[in-house]
């Protein structure tokens, strides 16, 4: 073959292989048009920033994978974050923004139960979905019809705790410490529901959120010798503490206690410690693979369970809209949410009379072992 | 309540007491100096910690030199404190209210200024002799807790006799008590109220880089910490350091021996009662009135 034959051969094959390129279906689904705008309100400062910072990148990885798919019937979806400070009246505020300057089709938030009460009256009001970052809150709530919840209610949270104690580890014996936050929320679930599961607390101790130190409290729940000890709390320093003074009984948390900021913080006594969650990122489950490789890819850390549950936020709000269609009216679309849903956080039942219908089955138990989770094969049902 | 218990509840105790009673010491020390409560002391900590945290952690300075570094960070905080916020305020007149918001709003300032640089997560800063405790029969108490105890008993016994036994804490004394009478004898009145937050910055710096191996390095750890101390300065005379570290150590025993011997749902119910029965029978403090003497 001549010289001037390969050059025209070599052309030829680069007009072909850009021909193919220009052709390939990646290309085809780009999502266009007019987006489609969702609002959020979550916590990216204050108190409530521990939730809504993980809650705010799940929802944009989201935003990106619906879009690199194609967004929702070709129209790419565009997610408006805002933060409310956790504060409920902020919230109010930005949300008003969100729903009659912005016309978003939907809230996705917020992350605090105060700031869900505050927006869900007004999303109410306008018939409008609000897919909140809580659990059932006061009982109001179930009036409202288009209020959907993406994280359990306390009350599933505590069950999660006693059905693993009283089953995997065979103990009736529970010694409690408890921060007054958001370990008293979870300490009168736990009230409620021990004589169902024939549990005696041997002892209840607290201590005021931000303490700097509980091990006279931690002391005390192991003088009652339990045979096992519960430490819920939005702080690394019960941990230490209950280890320090020699509490050499298992531990079992919440899942509010389980972010790796506080695993960090109990430095080497971050180990024999359970919690039941929905997300081990060192070892997910099936249905989460995809999630948790994307997120390690796109921010270079593992997720925890927030950030699973903004992600899910944004896939189920663009699967309603696919379902009543990008110009329908949000009504139409709170409507199309009613109905189950197969989450990476959870298995969702938005028609169930808790707006959530999240069931024990989708809880996944971890452990720290020597500051590191690992997935248990407990299943509670 | 079991010995061990009982024990354990001391041992408890005393950690807190004594880390109230070093940030309780700072407040007293730039009080006494100044005759202004300042609200950055814990601030002052923090910053003190962060810094011991950076030197150590990322660039890997062993654990003595960093934590001197964090205590001299404390002391160029209260350098700044007084050059860039009380000088100004003293010359426009001032008032006490004036000083304490002009503070509160220099700590607010310095917890955002953490937020901003570190975020939200907590570190840990590594303690004296690590994780390790000691066994007192079968309670035990963190060695890094030892150390703190020990290092700050040293404290209090050297300021004490700086203030009675030197030029130069004399004069500081001198400058707060009487500015006129100072400057007639020569005491250059505006450098000893510069080492008097000197004086406090370091004491702060000192509590931070004792105190954050306890309890994590956290942005909201100032403001908290200020709280604790200031109780521990007025229920030890405001204007007395010993004071201050002994109100500090009566309030962490107080605490945690509620807490064992009643429930800890009432711990702050009974410390507050405890402690405004201390203030109506001695409003001046526990060693408040020796402290204007002179003690």
């Amino acid at each position: 073959m001549s010289r001037g034959q390969d050059v025209f051969l070599g052309i030829a094959c680069a007009a072909a292989v850009a021909t193919l390129v220009s052709a390939s279906p990646i290309r085809a689904q780009t999502a266009q048009g007019e987006p489609i705008k969702i609002g959020a309100v979550v916590s990216l400062t204050g108190p409530g920033a521990g939730l809504g910072q993980p809650e705010r990148n799940g929802m944009l990885l989201a935003e990106k994978d619906v879009n690199d798919k194609g967004g929702v019937r070709g129209r790419p979806i565009k997610i408006l974050v805002e933060d409310d400070g956790s504060k409920a009246d902020n919230a109010k505020n930005k949300a008003e923004q969100l729903i009659f300057d912005e016309k978003v089709v939907t809230i996705l938030g917020p992350s605090l139960t105060a700031s869900t009460g505050a927006v869900s009256a007004m999303t109410n009001s306008e018939g409008m979905a609000e897919l909140a970052f809580t659990g059932l809150g006061p009982k109001i709530e179930l009036s409202y019809k288009s209020l959907y919840h993406l994280l359990p209610p306390q009350e599933l949270n505590a069950r999660a705790m006693l059905e693993y104690t009283t089953k995997a580890l065979n103990s009736k014996k529970i010694g409690v410490l408890h921060d007054t936050g958001y370990g008293q929320v979870v300490t009168n679930a736990l009230n409620a529901l021990k004589a169902q599961y024939g549990v005696e607390f041997v002892a209840v101790e607290k201590f005021e959120v931000g303490a700097t130190d509980a091990s006279a409290q931690a002391a005390k729940v192991r003088a009652a010798d339990p045979d096992v000890v519960f430490i819920i709390a939005t702080s690394p320093v019960p941990f230490r503490n209950a280890r320090q003074v020699r509490i050499s009984q298992p531990i079992v948390s919440a899942i509010g206690s389980s972010s790796y900021d506080y695993v960090r913080g109990m430095g080497e006594f971050a180990d024999d410690i359970v919690f039941p969650e929905f997300l081990v990122g060192e070892d997910p489950l099936p249905h989460q693979v995809e999630f948790v490789k994307k997120y390690r890819e796109a921010y270079n850390a593992l997720p925890k369970n927030y950030e699973a549950a903004g992600w899910d936020a944004v896939h189920i709000i663009a699967k309603a809209v696919e379902t009543a269609g990008p110009d329908a009216k949000r009504e139409e679309i709170a409507k199309a949410l009613r109905g189950p849903y197969a989450g990476v956080f959870a298995a969702y039942n938005f028609a169930a009379d808790d707006m959530t219908g999240i069931q024990l089955s989708s809880y996944v138990y971890s452990k720290l072992v020597k500051g590191a989770f690992i997935r248990l094969p407990f299943v509670a049902k | 309540m079991t010995m061990t218990l009982f024990l354990q509840s001391i041992l408890a105790g005393l950690t807190n007491g004594f880390v109230y009673g070093l940030i309780g010491l700072g407040i007293a020390v730039v009080f006494r100096g100044a005759r202004i409560i300042n609200a950055m002391q814990g601030d002052f900590a923090l910053l003190g910690s962060v810094v011991a945290y950076v030197v150590s952690t990322r660039l890997g300075v062993p654990m003595l030199p960093a934590f001197l570094t964090g205590v001299l960070a404390g002391g160029v905080l209260g350098l700044l404190v007084e050059r860039l916020l009380i000088r100004p305020t003293e010359k426009r007149a001032g008032t006490e209210d004036s000083y304490l918001l002009v503070t509160l709003g220099g700590a607010f300032a310095v917890s955002a200024a953490v937020l901003l640089y570190f975020g939200r997560d907590s570190y840990v800063l590594n303690g004296i002799g690590g994780d390790a405790s000691v066994d007192v029969l079968d309670a035990a108490i963190r060695v890094h807790a030892v150390w703190l105890i020990v290092i700050s008993s040293v404290v209090v016994l050297a300021l004490k006799l700086f203030y009675g036994h030197t030029r130069v804490g004399q004069a500081m004394l001198a400058a707060s008590i009487d500015v006129d009478g100072s400057l007639t004898i020569g005491i250059n009145v505006p450098l000893m109220r510069t080492l008097t937050f000197v004086t406090g910055g370091l004491m702060g710096g000192l509590a931070g880089v004792l105190v954050a191996p306890l309890i994590n390095i956290h942005y909201e750890m100032g403001l908290l910490l200020t709280l604790k101390g200031f109780a521990a300065a007025i229920l030890g005379g405001l204007i007395s350091p010993v004071g201050a570290m002994f109100g500090g150590v009566l309030l962490g025993l107080v605490e945690s021996l509620a807490v064992a011997s009643v429930s800890s749902g009432y711990k702050d119910v009974i410390t507050m009662v405890i402690l405004i029965l201390i203030m109506i029978l001695m409003p001046q403090g526990l060693l408040g009135r020796r402290g204007r003497q002179g003690g």
